[in-house]
C-alpha cells in the first residue's frame, strides 16, 4: 500500500483529517505553580496516514493524545489551541457531543490492557457495548459482531472468550480485545498510546501485526504514541519527535532515520543498542536526564544535555523552522549529511 | 565448554514453587516449575546474558543463585563452593561476593535512608572497617555521581541516578559476581545507554563478572560475551554473543530475534519475520517433550511432543536444545504456519 509521504503538513488542496494547532495543556490548581505539559504543539494527520508521536516520559506525548480525545480532567487543567476534526474544534465540544464522537470517529487503545478493561464485566459485554452505543442494533446482533471482531484480532475460540472476564485472558489477548473495541465502529482515526509497551517481544510483534492489518483494512488513520523508535520505523509514515512539551523535529520516517537534524533525535538514534550494530564499543549516551531541562521561554529545553549547544541556545527559544522536507526546532542542527546511521546500515547489509 | 577459570557454575538447578489449595488442609496440588533443570557457566571477568520473555524463569534463576529464592534441586558452585547447600553464617559471608542490581531503583532503595547510609550499610553488615567519608566518596565517584549526593535521599534523584546508587551499593563490598536483573528496563531510552556504559566501565576497572538478566535482546547483546536464551524454565540455546545473533539455531531464538523492532525503516521493510502464534504456556503445566513444541513453526510429528531435547553442542561454544537443529540449518525441515487456535488446542487452555 503506497501512501503519500510528502512534506510535513503541507498537502495543498487536501483537508487533513485531524489538525492540531498550537495545543497547550497546563496543569495546576489556581494558586499553585503550574506545569506546562504540552506547549504549543502543531501537527496534521491526513486520512489513512500513520503518524508517530515519539518522546520519553514527561515529554507530553500522552497528554497530547488525551487532550485530542477530550479525556483530561476538567479540574486544574487548562487547555487552549485548536484540535480541528471534521470542521469542528474538538476542544469546544461539550461532553455529550464528544462522547458521540469517541469510539465512533476517533478511538483509542491504551497502554495497560488490565486497567483499561472493566474487571467485573465479561469481554463480550464490553465489546458489544461499543457496538450498540454507536449503532442501532439488537443485543443479539451486537454480540455476534463482537464475536466476529474477536476473531478478526486473532483470538482463538472467540465464542468461549466472549463469556470470560479480563483476568482470564493473557496480556496479549487483552490488548487484542482493546484493539477490537477500538475498531468496532470503523473509526477514521485510531490513537494508540504505547499499545505494546507492557507486552513481551514476540507478543508485541503479534499485536503490532494485527494493528497494522486492521488499520489497513478499515483505512483508518493512526496516531502512534511510543518511546520505541523501532516500532515507529516499522509502522509510521511520518514522525513527530517531542521533547519537554514541544515538537522538536517533524518529518517523514525515512528522512528522520537517515538524516536526523535535531541533536536530540540524532542522539536517541545513536544511544540505542541495536541487534545489528557492531558490538564492543561504548554506546553514545545522551548526558543528563529528561528532567534537567531549561524552560522553553529562556531557550532550548534540550540545551543542558546537548553536545552542539551554542550561545543562542540558552538565551533565545528556537522556533520550529520549515526546511521543506522537515520541520526542526534548533539553533545549531546536525548537518543533513552527517552520517549518523550510515555505518550501521552497512553492517545491517 | 571447559573454562579453566569458571567463577559460577550452575548444575541442574530447579526451583519449583508449590501451589497450595484449601484453607484447612493446605494441600499441595501441584508445582510451578519456574526453573526446571538449568546448567550454566560464567567464566571469571566475563558477562553472561540471560534473555527470555516474562515468565520464563530468568529472574527466579538469578535469585536462586543468590539464594533469594529456594533451590529445589541442583547445585550452584561459586568459586568451587556449592552455595546451594550453605547455611547461616557461611551463607552470609559468601553473599559478600555475590551482589545484585535490581530493576526498579526506587523500590529497591530505602526511601528513609540517605545515600551515605545506603552505601555503608553493606559494609557494616559484613563488619568491614572503613572510613565513611572516603569510601562513600570513592563509590559515588566510581558511578559518576557528585560527592554532594551522599547526604541526599533517593527521591531527590532521577531514575538514572537512582540506578547508579543501586550499582554503587552492589559494588560497595567489592564483590566478584554482580547479578543485574533488568538493570535498564525501568529507565528512559536516553538514560539506558549511560547505565550500560557505566556497567561496562566498572567491569573493566574492577574486574567484575556479570550475569545480566533482561528481556531486551539488543541490550543483552550489547553487554554480554555469551548469551543464554530461556524458554519456560529451561535454557534452549547458549552461545557466544556474536554467534548467537548472527546464526540463531533454535526456532525460539530465531523467532525472538525477528520480533525485535529495529529503529531503521530499511531493515524493518526487508527483514523476514517469524511470527509466533499464541501465548506462553503455563509453567504449572508445561507441555510434554520440548517445551516449545506447542508454538514451534518447525514442529515435527515425531520426538518434539514426547522427548525433551537436551542442550547439545552444535558448533564450538554453541549449544542448542532442539531435536531438529541440524535439519533446520540444512533446510530439510521447513517452517509451517501455526495458528493461534492450534496452539490453544495443544496447550489445552
Amino acid at each position: 500500500m503506497t501512501r503519500t509521504t510528502g512534506t510535513t503538513g503541507n498537502h495543498p488542496g487536501r483537508e487533513p483529517l485531524l489538525a492540531v494547532r498550537d495545543l497547550r495543556v497546563e496543569f495546576g490548581l489556581r494558586g499553585q505553580r503550574s506545569t506546562q505539559a504540552v506547549d504549543g504543539v502543531t501537527f496534521d494527520i491526513q486520512p489513512g496516514e500513520h503518524v508517530g508521536l515519539v518522546g520519553e516520559s514527561g515529554s507530553g506525548k500522552s497528554v497530547t493524545s488525551l487532550a485530542v480525545m477530550g479525556l483530561l480532567p476538567r479540574r486544574g487543567v487548562r487547555t487552549s489551541g485548536e484540535v480541528r476534526y471534521d470542521g469542528r474544534n474538538l476542544l469546544d465540544l461539550g461532553q455529550s457531543a464528544m462522547s458521540k464522537l469517541r469510539g465512533r470517529d476517533i478511538a483509542m487503545v491504551f497502554q495497560d490492557p488490565m486497567t483499561s478493561l472493566n474487571p467485573v464485566v465479561t469481554v463480550g459485554v464490553q465489546v458489544a457495548e461499543v457496538i450498540s452505543r454507536h449503532n442501532d442494533v439488537s443485543k443479539k446482533e451486537a454480540r455476534d459482531r463482537a464475536g466476529d471482531l474477536l476473531k478478526r484480532v486473532g483470538i482463538p475460540d472467540p465464542v468461549r472468550r466472549l463469556k470470560e472476564y479480563p483476568h482470564q485472558l493473557s496480556g496479549g489477548m487483552r490488548q487484542r480485545v482493546l484493539i477490537a473495541i477500538a475498531l468496532a465502529c470503523n473509526p477514521r482515526l485510531l490513537i494508540a498510546d504505547e499499545p505494546t509497551t507492557a507486552l513481551d517481544v514476540t507478543i508485541q510483534a503479534q499485536v503490532l501485526e494485527v494493528l497494522k492489518e486492521l488499520v489497513a483494512e478499515t483505512d483508518a488513520a493512526l496516531l502512534m504514541i511510543t518511546h520505541d523508535l523501532g516500532v515507529v520505523a516499522g509502522l509510521c509514515d511520518r514522525v513527530n519527535v517531542m521533547y519537554s512539551g514541544r515538537i522538536v523535529e517533524s518529518t517523514t520516517r525515512d528522512v528522520l532515520f537517515s538524516q536526523p537534524r535535531h541533536p536530540y533525535t540524532g542522539g536517541l538514534l545513536r544511544s540505542i543498542p541495536r541487534l545489528d550494530s557492531p558490538r564492543g564499543e561504548p554506546l553514545h549516551a545522551i548526558p543528563g536526564s529528561p528532567t534537567s531541562t531549561l524552560p522553553w521561554t529562556q531557550g532550548c529545553a534540550f540545551a543542558p544535555r546537548c553536545e552542539r549547544v551554542v550561545a543562542a541556545c540558552t538565551d533565545q527559544p528556537p522556533a520550529l523552522t520549515d526546511e521543506g522536507i522537515r520541520h526542526v526546532r534548533c539553533h545549531h542542527p546536525l548537518e543533513p549529511t552527517d552520517p549518523v546511521t550510515d555505518a550501521r546500515s552497512e553492517v545491517a547489509r | 565448554m571447559t573454562g579453566d577459570d569458571v567463577l559460577l557454575r550452575v548444575e541442574g538447578l530447579k526451583v519449583h514453587y508449590p501451589i497450595r489449595s484449601g484453607l484447612v488442609l493446605d494441600r499441595t496440588v501441584g508445582h510451578v516449575k519456574a526453573v526446571d533443570g538449568v546448567d550454566l557457566e560464567v567464566p571469571r571477568g566475563r558477562t553472561l546474558g540471560l534473555v527470555g520473555e516474562s515468565g520464563c524463569g530468568k529472574s527466579t534463576l538469578g535469585k536462586a543463585i543468590l539464594r533469594l529464592a529456594p533451590v529445589t534441586e541442583g547445585s550452584v558452585y561459586f568459586d568451587g563452593t556449592d552455595v546451594a547447600t550453605l547455611k547461616g553464617e557461611k551463607l552470609r559471608t559468601m553473599r559478600r561476593h555475590l551482589q545484585m542490581v535490581f530493576q526498579d531503583p526506587l523500590a529497591s532503595l530505602n526511601p528513609r535512608q540517605s545515600v551515605e547510609t545506603i552505601l555503608t550499610e553493606p559494609l557494616k553488615a559484613h563488619g568491614i572497617r572503613y572510613d565513611k567519608a572516603t569510601r562513600v566518596r570513592e563509590l559515588l565517584d566510581q558511578v559518576g555521581l557528585p560527592t554532594s549526593a551522599a547526604l541526599k535521599y533517593p527521591h531527590e534523584f532521577s531514575g538514572g541516578q537512582r540506578q547508579r546508587i543501586g550499582i554503587a551499593r552492589a559494588i560497595a563490598l567489592e564483590p566478584q559476581l554482580v547479578i543485574a536483573d533488568e538493570p535498564v528496563s525501568a529507565l528512559d531510552v536516553s538514560i539506558q545507554a549511560q547505565v550500560l556504559n557505566l556497567l561496562d566501565e566498572l567491569q573493566e576497572r574492577l574486574g567484575l563478572t556479570y550475569l545480566v538478566i533482561a528481556h531486551d535482546l539488543a541490550v543483552v547483546r550489547h553487554v554480554s560475551d555469551e548469551v543464554a536464551v530461556m524458554y519456560l524454565g529451561g535454557v534452549v540455546e547458549q552461545a557466544d554473543s556474536d554467534a548467537l545473533y548472527a546464526t540463531p539455531r533454535h526456532p525460539y531464538t530465531k523467532a525472538l530475534m525477528s520480533a525485535v523492532p529495529v529503529p531503521d525503516p530499511g531493515v524493518e521493510a526487508r527483514r523476514e519475520r517469524i511470527m509466533l502464534a499464541g501465548d506462553l504456556p503455563s509453567p504449572a503445566d508445561p507441555p510434554s517433550g520440548c517445551r516449545f513444541h506447542t508454538r514451534c513453526p518447525f514442529r515435527q510429528e515425531t520426538r518434539c511432543h514426547d522427548e525433551r531435547p537436551q542442550l547439545r553442542l552444535l558448533a564450538p561454544g554453541h549449544r542448542v536444545a532442539c531435536h531438529w537443529a541440524e535439519e533446520i540449518e540444512a533446510g530439510t525441515v521447513r517452517p509451517h504456519e501455526v495458528t493461534a487456535q492450534e496452539v490453544a488446542d495443544l496447550q489445552g487452555s
